[in-house]
């Protein structure tokens, strides 16, 4: 009989049953998708974070806060075709904090530190402005917030962020949560060919 | 240093001197008047804001100029018109590879220079359209940072262009064959000296004292600083649109300085408030490289 697990075996069994229930959640989409079933889908052109045209109003968190998943289904999505890879980006820092000793904002604007901030290919170490950045969105932190969707928006930003429900998560509730708090009806379901496919 | 709001010229509509979609650039020529393109509409008003023409431009206006001889010169996507002092079609100058998208013109001795967004860099050409050579590319970003897709920039009377770099949040100082003389400039989210966002300032002209007069975006305004970078003055913060970017600006020999809302489509005037005014400049009062 055999002794209890190792620590390496217990990850390995949690990474391959993360794995498998991942691709379980994208066999299910692919297969929802080929008969062209409807799945709960942000309208970005509505939903307040990224509706272009709503400036200088509050946040809207109900998908961060609203969905019955202890970390919600829906997740920040960085559209690199969009992004202008700007060297100080409204998204990833507070624009309002105080510059620190290397001239940038001293604080980070999301809350779960989720985003990445890494240059593309060498800093001039006496001119770090002189350089493209990319930002990343580590969906295993991401709770969907939408601060930084909205910190992008024009003309601050490019809008190259927004907001998506991630299938493999989404359980696919038939009342769902966050369609029921949504301020803005810009959570639908819509059949899956209308999908924007971001990400 | 203060100026005040006095009104608007031009506005949304459909009439003559009223732009439907967008307002773009504005210039004054020798004798103040008023130049503006947007839509495919080169406008003209009185020193007083009184509409006095408008003619169609051949692709939408995204710069207007005005050189010492009266010609009009009109950026636009992949060329440039040239009109007369009457609204006359003299010219075009069309290279799409050269000429992507004509956001800013300015003049240096008999030379034309141009800003092409597309490309992120000035390009310096001869008065028949002969490229000559570009300005701001000779460095690893190869080009202005410019995530609005808009490239602004003015010539001071000694020829030594301002040109903003809204990416570094910085004015940068070049001579027309290309050289970098120098910068000015910060990120500040707080300081009203600073230039905040993520890119900013996006739009440039000089006034008689040499001073530079900058818009930014998000919150829109104009600020005056010395040609040296201190702040002198802020306006517009209550009377631009929220949504305004790009928003080009121009001051005529008054000190007035002219602002597009780019969102409600008119021009905001702002006055020197001659109180708090400086003295008229002095011969030794030039803008130095
Ligand atoms: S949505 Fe919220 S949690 Fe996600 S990256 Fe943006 S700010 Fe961070
Ligand atoms: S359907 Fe259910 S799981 Fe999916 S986002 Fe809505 S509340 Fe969350
Ligand atoms: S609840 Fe609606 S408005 Fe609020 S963030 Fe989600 S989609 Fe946008």
């Amino acid at each position: 009989m055999k002794d209890k697990p190792t620590r390496r075996e217990v990850l390995g069994h949690a990474v391959r049953g993360a794995t498998l229930v991942g691709l379980g959640g994208l066999g299910f989409y692919l297969i929802r998708k080929a008969n062209g079933e409807g799945v709960w889908q942000i309208d970005c052109e509505k939903c307040v974070n990224s509706r272009l045209g709503a400036v200088g109003v509050e946040v809207c968190d109900y998908c961060a806060t609203s969905c019955v998943l202890g970390l919600s289904a829906v997740r920040a999505v960085n559209d690199y075709s969009i992004c202008g890879r700007c060297y100080i980006c409204p998204a990833y820092f507070d624009i309002k904090s105080a510059v620190n000793e290397e001239g940038l904002p001293s604080q980070k604007l999301c809350p779960r530190d989720a985003i990445d901030r890494k240059p593309i290919g060498w800093v001039d170490p006496d001119d770090p402005a002189n350089n493209y950045y990319e930002y990343a969105i580590d969906e295993n932190l991401c709770n969907g917030c939408g601060k930084c969707v909205m910190a992008c928006k024009e003309p601050a930003g490019l809008n190259s962020i927004r907001l998506v429900v991630r299938y493999d998560l989404c359980l696919d509730c038939n009342r769902c949560t966050i369609a029921i708090a949504c301020p803005d009806e810009a959570y639908e379901r819509k059949p899956l060919s209308e999908d924007e496919g971001v990400g | 240093m203060r100026y005040r709001y006095i009104g608007v010229i031009s506005g949304k509509g459909t009439n003559g001197g009223l732009f439907a979609d967008a307002l773009r650039g504005l210039a004054f020529d020798a004798t103040d008047r008023l130049y503006a393109v947007g839509d495919s509409k080169l406008v003209v008003f009185s020193p007083q804001g009184k509409l006095l023409r408008s003619r169609r431009t051949e692709r939408p206006g995204h710069s207007v100029a005005v050189a010492a001889d009266g010609t009009v010169y009109v950026g636009q996507p992949g060329q440039v018109q040239l009109f007369d002092p009457d609204g006359k079609l003299l010219d075009t100058w069309r290279d799409a590879g050269r000429l992507g998208l004509v956001t800013a013109i300015g003049f240096v001795d008999d030379y034309v220079l141009l800003a092409d967004a597309k490309d992120r860099c000035i390009r310096r050409y001869d008065q028949g359209g002969k490229f000559l050579n570009e300005i701001g590319n000779d460095n690893r970003m190869r080009g202005f940072l410019i995530p609005n897709k808009h490239l602004d920039f003015v010539v001071d009377p000694q020829g030594v262009i301002h040109a903003c770099n809204p990416g570094k949040h910085r004015i940068e100082r070049y001579t027309s064959a290309g050289k970098l003389l120098g910068h000015w400039g910060r990120f500040d989210g707080r300081d009203p000296a600073g230039f905040s966002g993520c890119c900013n300032p996006t739009n440039i002209t000089l006034n008689r004292q040499g001073h530079v007069v900058v818009a930014v975006k998000a919150g829109p305004r104009a600020k005056v600083y010395s040609a040296d970078g201190k702040l002198l003055a802020v306006m517009g913060e209550d009377d631009l649109d929220p949504l305004c970017k790009n928003t080009d600006v121009a001051v005529d020999s008054r000190g007035r300085i002219y602002v597009i809302d780019t969102a409600r489509l008119h021009i905001c005037v702002f006055a020197p408030d001659i109180t708090t005014q400086p003295a008229e400049p002095n011969a030794d009062e030039t803008v130095k490289p």
